[in-house]
């Protein structure tokens, strides 16, 4: 994992969640070359948060972070990144 | 300029020992990151903030005082912000920058030459740089960015700028290198070499969480930059420049190959600068050092717009300290030329061969005058 991706695991706030993904939404909307969300977890993730980010959500469908189900002593670090059409399918 | 000069080692005794205090020298402004483009590269116009106003803007400036030398307007498209005569003429108020650096994606060529014309007239002693992005010639450009008829408006208003007589106007083309375009990079050298711009630089499409695109894929690898990159560096140097041109394009060619030893080496090859002397506003008032982190130092709004109070923070030193010891590294082109001036090899290396060239220049015209015109000795 590169430092950045593990840089974006930082705590986040209350309106994390709300913030991104309703970016993600007008992304789509607009026409963008996003084509959908992805949560990344690092090595020392919990298995819930390990679990839920093999996926590639659609913006209303994504997992709230934090991720509820988590159980890291330190608390979910959880963060999104936008999947792209150029992207592996 | 040789105020800056002068205020380097002052940073660089900052950087080591924290002391003198000093504001950065080079800052940039993300008034709105609302654009117009949908670059492959980039998802900054996704993002929606409550965007600072000029009024909030003129009290940041007024904070500030003459430190910045260098201020880049940036975005978003800086040209959609309805009030972007407005800031720079009320930053040049304040902080009588040496230059004021805007990029810009051309779409709005209808109006950017108007606005470019009023900013070079109210900020008579700035040098105003006008940076055009340019990612390749034709449908290629308008595929990466994503707007049919992107490649028309660039050369519409790449002419309309020309046009201007505007005497502290410096018209640049700005290539991103990314995995979309790095194959085609020697044609579009070739063409924007060909329209002949003030100057042309490139960056290596990266990660940064200013932009949202960490973990997207977009940089190129490392062979296939290098290849293009050393295509730039050779065709640069086969051109003769003259006056600062000369200093400039010497660090130009470092800056390529620092950046090949930074994604080569995926470490700090000379002592990153950001957070010591540059630093970035975003649109919302957060200070960060810089952004490829975008680590919100803290926003301007919760300290009556005083950034000093920010930039002298403990949190400014919690984020300085994690960048020197070397837990970040990037080959972020904004940062990187400030850190190149700060770092003594580099600015030796960048002097002697301006020297050579120097040199080497008047000894050829010596010996190409025919001996009759030659002044006695």
């Amino acid at each position: 994992m590169s430092w950045i991706t593990e840089h974006v695991r930082k705590p986040k706030d209350a309106s994390y969640a709300r913030i991104v993904l309703d970016r993600y939404r007008l992304g789509m909307k607009a026409g963008g070359a996003i084509r959908g969300v992805r949560i990344i977890a690092g090595a020392d993730s919990c298995p819930a948060c390990r679990a839920v980010a093999q996926t590639v959500y659609m913006p209303d469908d994504a997992p709230l972070i934090p991720i509820k189900e988590c159980t890291h002593p330190e608390g979910c670090r959880c963060a999104y990144t936008p999947v792209m059409t150029y992207q592996d399918q | 300029m040789i105020e800056v000069l002068r205020k380097i080692p002052l940073y660089i005794l900052n950087r080591r020992f924290g002391w003198p205090k000093m504001l950065p020298m080079n800052i940039t402004l993300s008034p709105s990151p609302r654009c117009n483009s949908r670059c492959l590269t980039c998802n900054i116009w996704m993002k929606r903030e409550d965007e600072f106003t000029l009024e909030e803007w003129d009290k940041v400036f007024q904070s500030l005082g003459r430190t910045p030398f260098w201020f880049t307007v940036s975005g978003g498209e800086p040209f959609m912000n309805k009030f972007i005569v407005e800031l720079c003429q009320s930053l040049y108020t304040h902080c009588r920058p040496g230059i004021i650096n805007i990029p810009t994606n051309s779409l709005l060529a209808h109006r950017i030459p108007h606005q470019v014309e009023a900013i070079c007239q109210n900020c008579p002693e700035s040098q105003v740089i006008i940076n055009l992005s340019l990612d390749g010639v034709g449908e290629k450009h308008d595929r990466i960015r994503g707007i049919p008829g992107n490649f028309a408006k660039f050369e519409q208003n790449f002419r309309s700028l020309r046009e201007l007589d505007c005497p502290n106007l410096t018209i640049g083309i700005h290539s991103v290198i990314s995995r979309f375009n790095v194959d085609d990079m020697p044609e579009l050298y070739a063409y924007a070499f060909s329209v002949k711009p003030d100057s042309y630089i490139t960056e290596i499409a990266e990660q940064r969480v200013e932009l949202d695109t960490v973990d997207v894929g977009i940089t190129p690898p490392l062979d296939r930059y290098a290849w293009a990159i050393d295509q730039l560096i050779e065709r640069v140097e086969r051109r003769s420049f003259q006056g600062i041109s000369r200093v400039t394009e010497a660090f130009r060619i470092e800056y390529y190959k620092l950046v090949k030893r930074i994604m080569a080496e995926q470490t700090q090859v000379i002592p990153c600068y950001a957070g010591w002397a540059s630093a970035q506003i975003y649109a919302n008032g957060d200070v960060w050092a810089c952004c490829i982190r975008a680590d919100n130092i803290r926003n301007l709004r919760d300290v009556n717009y005083d950034f000093k109070r920010v930039w002298f923070s403990s949190e400014a030193d919690r984020i300085r300290k994690s960048i020197r010891n070397k837990e970040c590294h990037c080959p972020l082109a904004n940062a990187s030329y400030t850190n190149m001036l700060m770092h003594p090899a580099t600015v030796a290396r960048v002097g002697t061969k301006v020297a050579l060239a120097a040199w080497q220049g008047r000894r050829e015209v010596i010996e190409l005058e025919p001996a009759a015109a030659r002044p006695e000795r």
